[in-house]
């Protein structure tokens, strides 16, 4: 029998979540139109014009998107690589608690740490030094505020992979994979086909709602990008902050813009992925 | 049993409706505005007693943080019964609040007095958020010198008693005298210096490059007063483009081959004690003394500026229009710009701030103590590199040559 505080509940939820969200966008949409700001004088679609002419916004959302699926691919495939191979190992014993402790560290911390790990000064660099692979620091390679965001990517899949490693542990164990592999082995499945046609797919399928959503968060990251990137190539979240908080007010509306279009990609994914998930 | 099903999102809701209630505001920001001004200073003080004040500031320095908890924050609470909130926030954040609480309408301010400067007093003048005039009022606005163009003027805006000068600093040049014995002392030496040590020089992406861009700028144009007064586009485009073509034949040779810049000083100014870069740089001319005096920097670090002059300006406190504590702000700005504050300021063991105090002004024994203050030891002194002092320039050629270092060198 369907319970009578669901529509209470429902209606509270929708408060708390939807409704701040929604008129948060709604209002960045009116500043973005010029209908709404301090400075603005009325309707106008200049700043939309501006924002997606400009080649800056597209590849800032193409770099954006990039990071995302590289830091996502590279924590996946460390999380399943030692899921698969000690596929107990992170469920009971010192590892099932020493696996979340990197999952308190801030973004922040983690920007600062991967700077000091792995700039032309940092503790890398200095090992290199001291084990002969390099004369000097201008020898090593940009690994940090480099045009092709590998500080990013290597930060945001060292804060991924430990969350991967735990939600791929727990999909192990719920869908009974390893029932499966044996299952296959009895049929005469090699132990290559078992990773590849089972085992993988199996743990992918139903950790795929999951990894998009954190695809979504790493595309939307902000302190990491900001402290590890490159100005001549931002992330979208640095690029509409860049734009609300320097110098020219008036650019303030275009960064309600960016911040509009962006909210409407990320929305339309969550929306296609819940469509994926009813039909499934 | 409806009711009690509901109960959580009954309780849940009337939280929130409690959450939205504004507190009420200590006094009616209009209402009072004329009246604080024409109230004699001891009643303003009494009126002022038990206020807490909010002041929102940079907190990115350690002596400065420790210069205000420790000093100025006990001091109020002593002297005059103000508790001081500090929090942090500058520039773009300061106009972002006070921005939104104009638009929403909101009648008391969360600032009550805000550390600001140049582009910042542009933006809230623009947006009017700023209270003013009130630094008349003041007691011991009496020792400044508002004619003095570096005290008196904030990017080439008269501050016309809208903000209350605080202190007062030049931009310098940081090297390590060890690995740089003649650091390069204008624009050629120091393309020549790049080119021999690539990687090692680089300005940050904020205020403080900008800062050596506009010195760069004033130097291309002649020098001294060649870019002064109003924001000139004809002189701005002839001047600018002839910085990027500078800026372009540095850029290979600079850090990261010039396609990336630190986000700030913090940065910078690791990334110099790290050894990765062999200068960095400082609004403050006298930061060297601190950061080696924290360690952060090695003994052998030393400040320098130009022959062709690096930019000086003061930094100020400013009122919201909307503050709800103005006469606690008023009586926070006259002890902050007292003798003994700014003297205390002014030790490169404290702050090394410079005063905004004209000397001649302050009673002898005032004098006496400034004069006697100890010498940095690693910044040169301010009477050295004054004449090297550049005016600030108008805020229009920090937006376009902010938006200009993006669009000519950065995405290029």
């Amino acid at each position: 029998m369907r319970s009578r505080s669901q529509p209470w509940l429902l209606a509270l939820f929708a408060l708390l979540t939807v409704a701040p969200l929604a008129a948060g966008i709604l209002y960045a949409l009116a500043y973005s139109l010029g209908l709404t700001g301090l400075l603005n004088t009325g309707f106008t679609l200049a700043h939309w014009q501006a924002v997606l002419g400009a080649g800056v916004f597209w590849q800032a959302l193409w770099f954006s998107a990039a990071q995302a699926v590289g830091a996502i691919s590279l924590a996946l495939a460390l999380a399943l690589v030692v899921v698969l191979w000690r596929p107990g190992a992170f469920q009971t014993g010192l590892l099932s608690f020493a696996i979340y402790l990197p999952l308190t560290l801030p973004a922040i911390v983690v920007a600062f740490l991967a700077f000091q790990g792995l700039s032309k000064s940092g503790l890398l660099s200095r090992i290199a030094y001291a084990l002969g692979f390099i004369g000097g620091l201008e020898q090593f390679p940009d690994l940090v505020n480099d045009p092709a965001g590998i500080g990013i990517l290597l930060a945001h899949a060292g804060m991924a992979t430990p969350f991967f490693i735990l939600l791929l542990t727990q999909l192990y164990e719920q869908e009974r994979v390893a029932a499966y592999a044996d299952l296959a082995a009895t049929l005469g499945a090699t132990r290559r086909q078992r990773i590849l046609k089972v085992q993988t797919p199996l743990l992918l399928r139903r950790a795929f709602p999951t990894v998009v959503l954190y695809a979504l968060f790493v595309m939307s990251a902000y302190e990491i990008p900001l402290l590890l990137g490159s100005q001549s190539r931002p992330m979208v979240t640095v690029l509409a902050v860049e734009k609300l908080q320097r110098y020219n007010l008036a650019d303030i509306p275009q960064a309600y813009t960016i911040s509009v279009l962006y909210s409407v990609v990320v929305i339309g994914a969550t929306l296609w992925l819940l469509g994926r998930q009813k039909t499934q | 049993m409806i009711i009690l099903r509901s109960m959580p999102a009954l309780v849940a809701a009337a939280l929130l409706w409690l959450a939205g209630c504004a507190p009420p505001s200590a006094e009616k920001p209009g209402k009072a505005a004329d009246e604080l001004l024409a109230m004699p200073w001891d009643s303003l003080e009494h009126s002022a007693r038990n206020a807490t004040l909010t002041l929102m500031m940079w907190q990115g320095d350690p002596l400065i943080n420790a210069y205000m908890n420790d000093y100025v924050a006990p001091q109020l609470k002593q002297r005059y019964g103000i508790t001081l909130n500090i929090v942090s926030g500058q520039g773009a954040q300061v106009v972002q609040i006070l921005m939104g609480e104009l638009q929403t309408g909101k009648e008391a301010s969360a600032i009550d007095l805000m550390w600001i400067n140049g582009e910042t007093f542009f933006q809230l003048r623009q947006i009017e958020a700023l209270w003013g005039p009130w630094t008349d009022k003041l007691p011991h606005a009496q020792y400044i010198n508002f004619e003095n163009p570096f005290i008196g003027i904030d990017f080439q805006q008269p501050v016309a008693g809208y903000e209350c000068p605080w202190g007062n600093v030049q931009m310098a040049i940081i090297y390590d005298s060890l690995k740089t014995p003649r650091p390069p002392a204008d624009r050629a030496e120091l393309a020549a210096f790049v080119k021999a040590n690539p990687g090692r020089f680089t300005i940050d992406n904020q205020f403080t490059g900008l800062t050596f861009l506009k010195a760069l700028l004033i130097d291309i144009a002649g020098g001294g007063q060649a870019l002064s007064g109003p924001f000139n586009e004809a002189k701005y485009k002839q001047y600018s483009a002839e910085l990027w073509a500078y800026w372009r034949s540095l850029q290979p040779y600079l850090w990261k081959q010039g396609r990336t810049y630190p986000e700030g000083v913090a940065p910078m100014h690791q990334l110099f004690a790290n050894g990765e870069l062999w200068f960095t740089m400082s609004n403050n001319d006298c930061e060297v003394d601190n950061k080696v005096m924290q360690g952060v920097f090695g003994p052998t670090a030393r400040a320098y500026v130009w022959e062709s002059g690096t930019i000086q300006n003061a930094h100020y406190l400013g009122i919201p229009r909307l503050s709800a504590n103005k006469a606690a702000a008023m009586v926070a700005a006259n002890f902050m710009i007292s003798p003994e504050a700014q003297l205390r300021k002014m030790d490169p063991a404290v702050w090394g701030d410079g005063t905004v105090l004209d000397l001649n002004r302050l009673p002898p024994e005032w004098q006496e103590r400034f004069r006697n203050l100890p010498n940095r030891r690693h910044a040169p002194p301010r009477e050295a590199i004054q004449a090297n002092a550049l005016m600030e320039l108008a805020p229009e050629y920090m937006i376009r040559l902010a938006e200009d270092f993006r669009r000519e060198i950065i995405q290029q």
